[in-house]
């Protein structure tokens, strides 16, 4: 499904990826995690091409991230959910779903609203369609930017540190629609700190340090029996 | 100091007249300078250098140079560039809501500038996350937000280009200072004029500043903040 080949990506003289090769399956629960400023946000941002990666070769679903045309055909099949919501203000909960659907797929909006109010029905929002987005807590704004992404019937869903910016109590919630997803075999790529959820739900596990990918296997594997020593300290930290 | 305001009061139908042109002629530069700010503001903002140079040069011409040689080279350049060989009847309104017009573009250029770049970074990437294009992520997200934003330098704006038509005194247009003018002169009492006029203009910015807030509010009441 996703092909990375030697992706390496600098901000000035900041290289903040060093080379990473990495294939994600189909229906794949791929959890990412490392210490801040190992790069695992970047290499997130740069599956859909919010960031330009300086060297190195992505292919999605059989298409090369390469020119202008091809980023948006491939934004079409990639949804993302970012860390801090980025829900559109000016729109309600239904607006923010119907959206792109509607500009970008051509849908009718009659379409689209019932799609979205599926989603929203999905994710337990159904009776704050209406809402704006300040009218809603992070959890549930959330919860609507992952209907958002949805709406668009992506093929793989980036999640960029998801929980967050949210209160703890709001962690659950989300998590549990994110899970949800995961066993309907969507395929997704999570960056994440919440360990229970890599556990429980993901195929594998990526542990990023310094820009490169320093260990990989099945979560029970990584986290029960690390083998680098850099996963061992990060997971001694946290654990 | 024995003012007579004999002449200030006979006058006011006059002065309403004047008053009334002076909105009318400010609105039509706002209508003129809104399109050329929002024009200017995305060429400002464009990956394209020369549409980008085009904009700052423009920019800098109309904020760089004072109004009232624009409103003269305006005057004296419209109909030469269109081979007019005399003049159309109230050409001197067509040649001061231009000036105006493209003045007040510079500077609205400015704002809605200022008001695109406000608008945080993740809401341009949730909306190419999506699939949508630069042009559909400005129209249908960034735009909208940013018009909120700037509705307050925007009636700030307008309330500047209220005053500074004034100027248009300059070619002849009747608006109300020119009026104020006529009449002082004719009558020989200029503080009671243009106490009058002052009077007037203060009406008119109230109006619209209080008008600005009104809008500001009815737009924001989504917003918790």
């Amino acid at each position: 499904m996703i092909y990375v080949k030697n992706l390496h990506k600098s901000y000035g003289k900041l290289e903040v990826l060093k080379g990473i090769d990495c294939h994600i399956r189909e229906k794949e629960v791929v959890v990412v995690i490392g210490p801040s400023g190992s790069g695992k946000s970047t290499f997130l941002r740069c599956l859909n091409k919010l960031e330009e990666p300086t060297k190195g070769e992505i292919i999605i679903d059989g298409i090369p991230l390469n020119s202008e045309v091809n980023v948006n055909a491939i934004r079409r099949e990639v949804g993302m959910v970012f860390q801090r919501f980025n829900l559109f203000p000016h729109m309600t909960a239904i607006q923010n779903i119907t959206l792109a659907p509607v500009i970008v797929r051509n849908m009718n909006k009659a379409e689209a609203e019932k799609v979205a109010m599926e989603l929203l029905a999905k994710v337990g929002l159904s009776d704050k369609a209406h809402e704006y987005p300040d009218h809603l807590s992070g959890g549930q704004q959330q919860r609507v930017a992952i209907a958002r992404a949805l709406a668009m019937k992506p093929k793989v869903m980036l999640f960029d540190e998801t929980t967050s910016a949210l209160d703890p109590e709001m962690v659950g919630e989300v998590l549990a629609v994110m899970k949800d997803l995961a066993r309907e075999g969507m395929t997704m790529v999570a960056v994440t700190h919440e360990m229970g959820f890599a556990r429980e739900v993901g195929d594998r596990v990526i542990f990023m340090d310094e820009g490169i990918i320093m260990e990989e296997g099945e979560p029970n594997e990584v986290f029960s029996n690390p083998k680098n020593a850099r996963t061992q300290a990060f997971l001694s930290k946290i654990l | 100091m024995g003012l007579n305001w004999n002449a200030a009061i006979e006058s006011i139908p006059v002065l309403n007249r004047a008053a009334l042109l002076t909105l009318e002629l400010t609105a039509g530069a706002v209508a003129i300078g809104v399109v050329i700010g929002l024009i200017m503001a995305l060429g400002r903002l464009s990956k394209i250098t020369i549409l980008r140079g085009a904009a700052i040069t423009y920019i800098d011409f109309f904020r760089g140079t004072p109004l009232l040689v624009q409103i003269f080279l305006v005057y004296f350049l419209i109909p030469k560039l269109l081979h007019w060989q005399e003049l159309p009847d109230n050409y001197q309104y067509i040649a001061g809501i231009v000036a105006m017009g493209l003045n007040s573009g510079a500077y609205i250029a400015e704002i809605f500038r200022a008001g695109i770049q406000s608008i945080d970074r993740g809401q341009t990437e949730a909306a190419r996350s999506l699939g949508m294009t630069h042009s559909q992520a400005m129209r249908h997200v960034i735009l909208p937000q940013a018009f909120k934003r700037v509705i307050p330098p925007l009636g700030n704006e307008f309330i500047a280009l209220l005053k500074d038509s004034s100027l248009l005194s300059i070619i002849a247009i009747e608006e109300l200072f020119y009026s104020s003018k006529i009449i002082a002169g004719r009558t020989f009492q200029p503080i009671p004029m243009y106490i009058a006029a002052a009077l007037y203009y203060l009406v008119m910015t109230q109006l619209i500043s209080r008008w600005v807030a009104y809008m500001e509010r009815r737009l924001g009441k989504n917003d918790i903040r």
